[in-house]
């Protein structure tokens, strides 16, 4: 991560008396996936519209390669640089998928040869399919490879996964992952916490057009994910005493299960010691924090799986 | 250039997949000229119009006269009607009603008086009487003035017949032709027997009419009815594949976020609005080829377009896809787009004289019809294919080109290319 790809800074966007978008600052830099992580009507979609230059900023500024979002020749080159699958990507129902691809690619001057780009999204079976036969995951593809054509330096996936079974999610997954090993930059927008973790190098995440923090998946979790978990289950209360008067933090689930918070590495052990010695032969599990307890800390509420706060 | 025939070949090919569009686009107009055409088109083998007759006018022994007789089969003999004899003991409306049925259709009713064959003839006498003194008086001006005898003989004679016609009753028969107000064929029935009661009166009195009618086109060829609504029917459909079918298209495009994601690409706005109008452009010359040739096979229509007329037939297209362009950029949702479209574009269609003559219409309507822009584009393909009359061509073809102009610039402000 050394070159900067896209710089927001101090980003507004107003509609009459709603902030879509409240005085962001963040920073893209080359070949990391940068996720984007919140509920629906966050501002994602409005702060990727304006780096894609299809959405005006009310003020603050946002530079995609050194070019200005907001003016006319810079624009262009913005354009000719950058790859969209925009939020519900649709394209012509009649046309076949390489019909399709080509489609966007006729708009560029340098461009991939799409035989090669519908191979790298392994849609080479459905490349005569017209697109209003396939499946939602195979339509994300198609868009994902239409993003692809002109040979982006930076990709913008909104919300690629939303409305995809866990099957299609994850092969688009897999395409996002290769995107990565391509060495393309990636700013995905999503509101599943998974999707953000997995494939994320650093995750910003927002609510109510600011970012509440940012950073990698995995510092974000160690700052505000909170302490590991230790579950025995089918505990008892007798040991949820023992473990709650050595370690604190202990308690007994409706589930029967005896749950114990713990700080750190060390401190785990010092629980399973203390479970060795007792000869205990119940099942173990470690639950580490997610992003999604991070979300929880820093916004206070969940996402649904629809995308709403609750 | 590129990127507008990228987008070109786009449009058409899903349009061309499409069954839904290609029935709208092309089979339904063709259909409707077959309809048309087997309306107007003067074909012939077309069911008669029933005629209700009730003749009142009947001997001692109950059976019709034979002066009415013979005017019922003078009727009959036009093979318009499929005459139908009212009893006369029968309230005829009623009897005409319950005949026709619920879906029998209109009822017309001709009802000849009771006495028609006495007061025909007596009025026939008369005029005759009439005609012969008219003669004699003729005759006695240029002939008895030199010859005193010829004179007093004339005289005698001439008095004599004015004495014995002012003896004869000036009767005339009358003949009911009853109808429905709303009945549209009730005019052109009455006329047809109005012409049948002329001709049998001239008959009557042995007179031959003294003006002959001749019928002639007004064009180089004889053209056929077909060939003078086709040109109405082409620009009618062109007009609405621009304006309905366009729209629609570029409001579905714009919902789901085809056009927004093309705007990401370095496509410009203009080059789009190029792509769709050359897309028409194909489509609408597509159309009259097809229109031309069905025509052309099912009623032997003469029309063939000349560089003119396709000429004129490109910029039509050209305006109407603009004019769809503007109402695609103006509308945000698909049904507010079919509304819109549909309601500019079928009372354009009726007042533009593409269907039926301007002439049927109030003049403040006519006058109305003139700031639309089919009427000119309807005027200027009717003067290039049937025509060929330049000069009305050209000022047509320059109205249209500057609304096609204007349609496109305006439809480039209008269409969002940036999202607020």
């Amino acid at each position: 991560m050394t070159e900067i790809v896209a710089e927001v800074s101090s980003l507004l966007k107003q509609y009459g008396n709603l902030r879509a978008v409240d005085g962001i600052s963040f920073e893209l830099y080359e070949g990391e996936v940068f996720a984007f992580l919140g509920p629906n009507g966050a501002g994602k979609t409005t702060t990727v519209e304006i780096l894609e230059c299809i959405r005006s900023l009310t003020s603050g500024s946002a530079r995609v390669f050194g070019y200005d979002v907001t003016k006319g020749e810079d624009v262009k080159e913005i354009k000719k640089r950058i790859g969209v699958l925009p939020q519900d990507f649709s394209a012509l129902d009649k046309l076949t998928v390489k019909e399709n691809i080509d489609l966007i690619g006729g708009m560029y001057k340098k461009k991939l040869d799409t035989l090669k780009v519908i191979k790298l999204l392994d849609l080479e079976d459905k490349a005569k399919e017209r697109f209003e036969n396939l499946s939602g995951g195979l339509k994300q593809r198609v868009g994902v490879a239409a993003a692809l054509v002109n040979d982006p330096q930076l990709v913008f996936l909104d919300e690629p996964t939303t409305g995809l079974d866990p099957k299609a999610r994850r092969e688009v997954w897999s395409v996002i992952d290769n995107l990565k090993r391509l060495g393309k930059t990636v700013f995905l927008t999503t509101h599943y916490m998974e999707e953000a973790q997995i494939l994320a190098d650093r995750i910003a995440v927002i609510n109510k057009g600011k970012i509440a923090v940012i950073g990698s998946p995995q510092d974000l979790i160690s700052k505000y994910g909170g302490r590991k978990i230790l579950v025995v289950r089918k505990g008892s209360k007798e040991l949820a005493k023992i473990l709650q008067d050595k370690y604190g933090g202990t308690m007994l689930n409706h589930g029967g299960d005896v749950v114990v918070k713990v700080d750190d590495v060390k401190e785990m052990w010092q629980v399973l010691s203390t479970l060795t010695d007792m000869k205990m032969d119940k099942e173990i599990e470690i639950q580490a924090p997610t992003i999604e307890d991070v979300f929880l800390k820093v916004v206070g509420s969940r996402i649904t799986e629809e995308g709403e706060l609750k | 250039m590129i990127r507008p025939l990228v987008v070109f070949l786009a449009v058409t090919k899903n349009w061309i997949r499409s069954r839904s569009g290609l029935f709208f686009s092309i089979m339904f107009p063709v259909m409707l000229l077959l309809v048309f055409g087997a309306i107007f088109g003067g074909g012939g083998g077309g069911a008669a119009s029933t005629l209700f007759v009730q003749n009142l006018d009947r001997n001692s022994d109950g059976t019709t006269t034979q002066l009415s007789s013979a005017f019922v089969e003078a009727l009959n003999s036009t093979k318009t009607f499929a005459i139908k004899d009212v009893p006369a003991d029968v309230d005829p409306k009623v009897w005409a009603r319950d005949n026709l049925g619920p879906l029998g259709g209109n009822i017309r009713i001709v009802t000849i008086s009771k006495g028609f064959q006495d007061d025909v003839l007596n009025g026939t006498f008369k005029v005759q009487v009439g005609i012969s003194y008219k003669l004699f008086n003729q005759t006695y001006m240029y002939f008895a003035q030199s010859n005193e005898t010829l004179r007093l003989v004339y005289e005698q004679g001439l008095a004599q017949m004015q004495l014995y016609n002012e003896t004869l009753p000036d009767t005339r028969t009358s003949l009911t032709l009853a109808f429905d107000a709303s009945d549209q064929s009730a005019a052109v029935i009455k006329n047809i027997v109005i012409n049948v009661a002329n001709a049998f009166n001239y008959h009557l009195i042995g007179a031959t009419s003294v003006i002959e009618f001749k019928e002639e086109s007004v064009t180089s060829k004889r053209f056929g009815a077909v060939d003078y609504y086709l040109p109405g029917i082409i620009a009618a459909f062109i007009m609405t594949n621009g304006i309905i079918a366009l729209t629609s298209n570029t409001t579905e495009f714009k919902r789901r976020g085809i056009i927004k994601r093309l705007s990401i690409t370095p496509l410009t706005k203009f080059d789009w609005i190029i792509g769709n109008v050359l897309s028409q452009t194909l489509l609408s010359l597509m159309l009259t080829a097809i229109m031309i040739v069905v025509g052309w096979i099912v009623f032997s229509v003469q029309v063939i377009p000349d560089v003119l007329s396709i000429l004129m037939i490109f910029l039509g297209s050209v305006m109407f896809s603009g004019f769809g362009m503007v109402l695609g950029g103006l509308v945000k949702d698909v049904e507010a787009a079919s509304a819109l479209g549909n309601a500019i574009a079928f009372p354009m269609m009726f007042l533009s004289g593409t269907y039926f003559p301007m002439e049927f219409m109030p003049s403040y309507l006519q006058s109305f019809s003139r700031v639309l822009p089919l009427f000119y584009f309807s005027e200027g393909l009717r003067y290039a294919l049937i025509y060929r009359y330049t000069e009305g061509v050209f000022i047509n073809m320059a109205v249209v080109s500057a609304l096609a102009v204007a349609f496109i610039i305006l439809g480039s402000v209008v269409t969002r290319w940036k999202e607020k």
